[in-house]
């Protein structure tokens, strides 16, 4: 996934109310600002901004339905963000393996 | 959330485990990269990839046989020479001695937020709870 993307996500999820709202639509399925305010302990209109953050984001896609709009996760950024951080644990994993063999290494060079 | 955090036991003294986290030639073992490091807070790490990507990094603490810390500079440079922008992390590796030896910890992080946020996972229903879980892991 392009790096600039990550750093979008990843500032888009660092919001704990944010999470809540992406959770909430995971629950619920494809919801209104409304639909879920109902559910967190947060004003519509803050919803509202949380979502066009998350949708800036790429996390979740909106259709219009009468006056409000209609928001559902979109789930590749979302697996993209969790497998990024996987790769990079995993490479330190590999990292710190190789970091002990070379300390135990005898013949290292000093 | 943003936050990497890995950890490995060494039976070596932490005086023996710290040069092969300054020093450039050592470094350039195990890390999967070629390495010049000038540790030193302030310094540039530049580090070459086998397929030619180059990244750079600033020192930021350095407590010897203790802490180095630095943040990868946001870009990195391809082997066709673009230059692409990568997530803003900051790497922070602590030495502890521990019976068994040198306990080194890794913790890499967004260097957007520095905070490591944390909310508890509720044990949710729908179909991405999973990947949820994970974030907040």
């Amino acid at each position: 996934m392009r790096a600039d993307r990550t750093d979008a996500i990843f500032s888009a999820l660092a919001d704990p109310t944010r999470r809540q709202v992406i959770r909430a639509l995971s629950e619920q399925g494809p919801s209104t600002a409304t639909g879920l305010a109902a559910n967190l302990p947060v004003t519509r209109q803050a919803v509202t901004k949380h979502l066009i953050t998350l949708a800036d984001a790429g996390l979740v896609t909106s259709t219009r339905r009468g006056r409000e709009k209609l928001y559902q996760i979109s789930p590749r950024p979302l697996t993209d963000a969790v497998s990024w951080m996987a790769d990079l644990g995993a490479r330190w994993d590999d990292r710190l393996a190789a970091l002990r063999d070379h300390v135990l290494t005898p013949k290292r060079r000093r | 959330m943003e936050t990497v955090e890995r950890e490995i036991t060494v039976p070596a003294p932490p005086g023996e485990v710290w040069p092969a986290l300054t020093h450039s030639d050592q470094v350039s073992v195990w890390f999967g990269a070629d390495v010049a490091l000038d540790a030193r807070p302030g310094g540039r790490g530049v580090f070459r990839w086998p397929d030619g990507t180059e990244r750079h990094a600033v020192v930021e603490e350095v407590e010897p046989e203790r802490k180095l810390s630095f943040r990868w500079l946001p870009f990195q440079r391809t082997a066709w020479g673009d230059v692409e922008p990568i997530p803003s992390t900051r790497v922070e590796i602590t030495l502890d001695e521990v019976s068994e030896g040198t306990r080194v910890r890794v913790v890499e992080q967004s260097a957007l937020d520095r905070r490591t946020t944390r909310i508890q996972s509720r044990a949710s229903g729908g179909a991405f709870g999973p990947v949820l879980a994970a974030i907040d892991a």
